[in-house]
């Protein structure tokens, strides 16, 4: 919705949000990159042809028709997945499943105007959600699902069509209208190897009942869930254009999360992941335990600490949360199609060449890149969803605003995808940010950085700063009608104060304010860029990023109170630390 | 524990029959857990709502929990679509606060406690005790704040009424111990994922065919209840079942659907492969012929339903009237029209001891049968979900109405559990019928029954009348969610009273001929409707089928409608039934078109 573009869901799969449009997919979604190009043992799957057979023949009887089908994709996405999790010192569930998604894209007129033109500003759907296919390769029956899924696609882009032609007559045509619908680009080919993978879960059993009974022994814990998950996913792209990719991807993820609850009723909390790509880099216990304890040790902390008062003060953001900040406040707004619609705020959109960060600060989006310092980065893949090679995209250059991720779908300047056209398996894609890294040329060590802080806090005559630790993310509003505001959820955060004092854990504090003036407030960066993995969710589903940023320094944040709760703390104390013992076993 | 998104999935068993109240020794510490943390919330949980009054404590408290093991295998023209085996345990918390008269429950309101865990959710599946302590401590809490919450709106409400009910809200029972052995999944040592892709690669034969889909769901569970009341209960069931479905377009673009199911107590159970092939092939072909076969026109006359449509209808039309239970108040007037449209309210409520069938006729609610004259039927079960030991119950005797199913949830005509209170998937148990044999005293056999269909068909001066051999279950027959919205939405205020027939036959009494036609709706058929029945066959059908116990579905005639996965077992058996007059509305519905390309090819073999 473009209402409300919704930052990253952190939870995966353990709660949902309500701007997840997409949530009644089968098949969650994870990031597909390729191997080396060019690998020896890459060949095409069997698959291939019968969808080339397919296309051909659609293409060339739709293609005749009535409006004429002038672009046709398909997608066949094969997902084999593994999934082991464990709530409070017990397994919860452990179990595979492998299935293939096939998804057909028919678009009808031209590309200058075809059945996905927006009227009233809205962009009609392309693209169903798609149809579960056999995981047997049995290209006859693969055949029969195309055939069907392609004629009800034809169909719909053909009423669509029709209706664009009919209400366009009678509609004064926008700025923003006069790009074409759907950009052209150069066809690619690509084979890589079919991946797949060998996961023993009985060990991953064992750990996630031992992490969560760890979670378990903390009377402030009053749920946990640990949940350890490997995907591989193997995808075949196919286009009218003569497009031909084949292309596989694994991935590996371990997610801590647990909940407590504060004193006045509060919900709290506290969440980690790890994710790695290489089997041997699975994080090991003691790295485990070293986040569980961390959190632990938080949420503890938290449920016994202070309310903050809404305030205006300097605060000093760590790297991860800075680049959770960015993604929110800036990332988004970035978005190509965002510009387009004229439901759009559309706040950088007409700030192309002009300073809108301070000059020390460079922005990109480049999904190319697998790994910063030691970390893999979520957002990486070598095509898109449309088929587009990744690149790397100079979004701000020294302050100015210099391009957009961008998908198919081309804006007034910007006729090109720069491979950023994402979604979750079912959606239909739209420009998404991949890996949002931010980068500074006026960088301290943190300790200066902190310093730094405390001088700003004395210039500014506050009682103290914020220091803010670990961001939740939020929703950022983009729509046009509604203010131009950004809400982010820190989950921890410190007064910092400027007499020496020790730090003080707070809680129940929102940031709120609005980008262009925020994002001129930063006034320097740390030194050592800190990776942020996770799902992004908005109109195309939920699609894995990464935002990468050094700490940041900021000379104003503005922090309001967070909506209480109305539910109160458990009557009963947990049943392992009551004092008063009941049963036991024996 | 991990709240539970209440999806469309749903659970289904078969009762193991045994039952030992010794408490076995084996690594389960489920029940002891849930005794342990009942023993405390009992003591110890109140709540302070206003200060000066006394504090509000549950006078009733429930633990289910259900462990299951699924294994569920799909496949088309003989290619695997999935195959998945998933062990879960799901548990669900139930408070009650004030008393048995009047108490939280049997009331919707618009504004629910909402809690942030919840008191429904999965739980681990370990059979420990810690995490289950843990997981049950706090949806106790929930459970506990929801019913208090709840009660206080429900008094607010009741007391802008100027009557009141004096029906109670919860029936009491004598407290019952039922623990049996843990019992292990046993899934024979058949090919499951094997039998899928051949049984489902017939249908390649009808090129056809547009899609086509066969699920094997193949179910073991250990369901547990513990009460307050002091209720225990640890008791194995099983259910496995195969379900295929169908369509294809016919020439004028109407869609057409057709389905096959068989059910079994136990996956070892089920028929194989050249059985479920050759129920295929007749599902298959009859699509086929149905695809070519003329829309049924408008008629009103005579009808007869062969066995096997018969006992379906049975199920559809006699179903809802079978509860004695109260529904809930609703907040909203609208909930409670939309409730009475859809057939929930009984049809047979206040009639006791009126005639309701023909004089002939008994309705008989069997849940320890498991058989009938030697075929399976799959309704059965020893301990309702509410932990009420299974009643038979003459229903209708002699045509009279003599009782009702009834849950714990009392009614205007009992008050009394008569163990009928079953859920799938721990939704809230409702009155719901098990075996139900539909008998009569005065049969004829087919043959006569025909002739007197025949002969009463001449005597109206007709050129043909209509035959109905197999009613649809549009909830397999149906392939897309989508379809199923549209059939919903085509019945408009006419739920409780239309019928789905899928097979029918338009008969001449002239030469005997039979010619099938496509697309009828039986309308205005209500339980009224069998009061009169013109004729009974001595050919009882066993129809098992899976009753719906999705909300807004379950109770009404569309609760007929289930599938594995959205079911609860059971069985209706009856005989052949012959109406003298039944309303039949021909083919109507937005026609489609049919694909632009011809189909691609499909060899018979397969291309594996």
């Amino acid at each position: 919705l473009n209402e409300q573009t919704c930052a990253f869901l952190r939870r995966g799969s353990l709660r949902a949000l309500s701007c997840i449009l997409f949530a009644s997919l089968a098949i969650p979604m994870l990031p597909r990159v390729t191997s080396a190009a060019g690998d020896g043992a890459a060949k095409p799957s069997p698959l291939f042809s019968a969808m080339k057979t397919e296309l051909d023949r659609s293409m060339k009887t739709l293609g005749a028709q009535d409006p004429p089908a002038y672009y046709i994709g398909y997608i066949l996405t094969d997902n084999d997945r593994i999934n082991v999790s464990g709530s409070n010192g017990a397994l919860l569930t452990s179990d595979e499943g492998r299935n293939r998604w096939l998804e057909v894209s028919v678009r009808t007129g031209a590309y200058e105007l075809d059945d996905t033109h927006k009227v009233d500003g809205r962009q009609p759907p392309n693209g169903g959600p798609g149809m579960n296919v056999p995981v047997d390769d049995d290209a006859e029956v693969l055949r029969r699902a195309i055939w069907l899924e392609t004629d009800k696609q034809y169909r719909s882009a053909a009423e669509a069509l029709i209706k664009i032609q009919t209400g366009k007559e009678v509609k004064a045509q926008s700025e923003e209208g006069k790009a074409p619908d759907f950009s052209r680009e150069k066809e690619v080919t690509h084979i890589g190897p079919w991946v797949s993978f060998t996961v023993d879960r009985k060990p991953w059993e064992e750990k996630v009942r031992a992490y969560t009974k760890y979670f378990r022994d903390s009377a402030a814990v009053i749920n946990s869930i640990v949940t350890f998950t490997a995907q591989a996913q193997n995808t075949i792209q196919l286009n009218s254009e003569g497009t031909q990719l084949q292309f596989g991807q694994i991935r590996y993820r371990l997610e801590l999360f647990i909940q407590g609850k504060a004193g006045d009723g509060m919900d709290i909390d506290r969440y980690y992941n790890f994710d790695w790509v290489n089997p041997s880099e699975a994080p090991d216990d003691k790295a485990v335990y070293a986040a569980a304890a961390q959190l632990r040790k938080e949420m503890e902390g938290l449920v016994v600490s202070p309310i903050n008062d809404p305030s205006v003060t300097p605060a000093l953001l760590t790297g991860r949360a800075a680049a959770v900040f960015f993604h929110e406040v800036f990332g988004h707004r970035a978005e190509g199609h965002r510009q387009k619609d004229v439901n759009e705020g559309q706040t950088f959109t007409k700030k192309v060449g002009t300073q809108i960060l301070p000059s020390f600060l460079t922005v990109i989006d480049d999904t190319t890149r697998k790994r910063v310092n030691d970390q893999e980065l979520l957002g990486f893949y070598e095509f898109d969803d449309e088929g587009v090679p990744a690149q790397k995209v100079v979004l701000v250059d020294h302050g100015i605003l210099r391009n957009f991720e961008m998908s198919r779908s081309p804006i007034d300047g910007f006729p090109k995808s720069n491979g950023h056209g994402r979604r979750q398996l079912g959606a239909v894609p739209v420009s998404r940010q991949g890996n949002l890294i931010v980068e500074s040329n006026k960088m301290v060590s943190n300790a200066q950085l902190r310093e730094k802080l405390i001088e700003l806090i004395k210039e500014q005559g506050k009682p103290y700063g914020l220091l803010i630790d670990d961001i939740a993310g939020g929703f950022t509003l983009t729509g046009r009608g509604q203010p131009q505001a950004f809400q982010v959820e820190p989950l921890v955060v410190y007064k910092v104060f400027a007499d020496g004092r020790p730090d003080e854990l707070v809680r129940g504090v929102d940031i709120v304010g609005t980008p262009l003036a925020s994002l001129t407030k930063i006034v320097a960066t740390g030194d050592t860029p800190e990776v942020f993995n996770g799902y992004c969710g908005a109109e195309s589903g939920s699609v894995p990023v990464s935002a990468v940023s050094p700490a940041i320094l900021t000379s104003e944040l503005e922090v309001q109170k967070k909506p209480a709760a109305t539910d109160r703390p458990p009557i009963l104390p947990a049943p392992a630390h009551d004092k008063a013992k009941t049963g036991g076993l024996q | 524990m991990r709240m539970l998104r209440l999806a469309a999935i749903s659970l289904v068993f078969w009762t193991a029959s045994a039952a030992l109240a010794q408490a076995p020794s084996d690594n389960d510490h489920t029940l002891q857990a849930m005794r342990d943390e009942m023993a405390r919330a009992k003591s110890r949980l109140e709540l302070q709502i206003t200060q000066g009054d006394k504090p509000v404590r549950p006078y009733f408290i429930e633990y289910r929990l259900l462990d299951l093991d699924v294994r569920e295998v799909v496949a088309e023209y003989g290619a695997l679509l999935s195959t998945n085996h998933n062990r879960s345990r799901i548990m669900d918390v139930n408070a009650r606060v004030g008393d048995y008269k009047l108490d939280s429950s049997n009331f919707v309101s618009e504004e629910a406690f909402r809690g942030f865990i919840g008191s429904t959710g999965t739980v681990g599946i370990d059979r420990d005790y810690d995490s289950l302590r843990q997981d049950l401590w706090i949806a106790t809490d929930q459970a506990f704040k929801e019913a208090a919450e709840t009660y206080s709106r429900k008094q607010a409400y009741l007391s802008s009424l100027a009557r009141q009910s004096d029906i109670d809200d919860f029936a009491r029972v004598e407290k019952v111990e039922h623990v049996e052995p843990l019992a292990t999944s046993d899934w024979s040592n058949r090919n499951w994922e094997q039998e899928a892709r051949d049984t489902s690669a017939t249908l390649r034969a009808f090129p056809l065919i547009y899609e086509s889909r066969v699920t094997y769901y193949l179910v073991y569970t250990t369901e547990y209840l513990l009460t307050s009341e002091g209720t225990e209960v640890r008791a194995n069931h099983s259910f496995a079942a195969i379900e295929a479905g169908m369509n294809a377009l016919a020439g004028d673009g109407m869609q057409v659907n057709h389905y096959y199911s068989t059910y079994a107590p136990r996956p070892a159970d089920l028929p194989g492969v050249e059985e479920v092939k050759k129920g295929l092939n007749v599902a298959g072909s009859e699509l086929m012929a149905m695809r070519s076969a003329a829309p049924a026109p408008d008629y009103t006359g005579p009808v007869l339903f062969e066995s096997r449509a018969a006992s379906a209808l049975v199920a559809q039309v006699l179903g809802p009237s079978l509860s004695g239970a109260r529904p809930p108040l609703a907040f909203q007037p609208v909930v409670d029209q939309l409730m009475s449209s859809l057939g929930a309210r009984s049809d047979w409520s206040g009639k006791v001891d009126s005639r309701v069938l023909p004089a002939s006729v008994s309705l008989v609610d069997d849940p320890s049968a498991t058989d009938y004259k030697g075929t399976k039927l799959i309704g059965g079960y020893a301990i309702d979900e509410e932990g009420v030991p299974a009643q038979k119950v003459t229903v209708v005797e002699n045509g009279k109405l003599k009782n009702l199913l009834m849950s714990r949830r009392p009614g205007p005509d009992f008050e009394k559990s008569n163990g009928h209170g079953r859920s799938s998937f721990l939704a809230d148990p409702r009155p719901t019928m098990s075996n139900l044999v539909f008998g009569s005293t005065e049969t004829v056999s087919r043959d006569e029954l025909k002739k007197k269909f025949v002969d009463e068909c001449r005597s109206e001066k007709l050129d043909f009348c209509l035959v109905v051999r197999q009613m649809d279950n549009p909830a397999i027959s149906m392939m897309h969610q989508d379809d199923f919205t549209g059939l919903l939405a085509s019945f408009g205020g006419n739920a409780a009273t239309d019928r789905l027939p899928l097979v029918v036959y338009k008969l001449y009494p002239k030469d005997g001929r039979e010619e099938l036609v496509r697309g009828a709706r039986i309308t205005g058929f209500s339980p009224r409707s069998l009061r009169n029945i013109a004729g009974i066959g001595n050919d009882d059908f066993v129809y098992n089928y899976m009753q719906s116990q999705i909300n807004g579905i379950a109770g009404t005639a569309l609760g007929a409608f289930g599938s594995a996965q959205s079911g609860l077992p059971a069985a209706v058996v009856a005989p052949s039934l012959l109406f003298e007059e039944v309303e039949v509305r021909g083919a109507r519905g937005e026609p489609k078109r049919p694909p632009i390309l011809p189909e691609p090819p499909m060899t018979p073999k397969g291309g594996q």
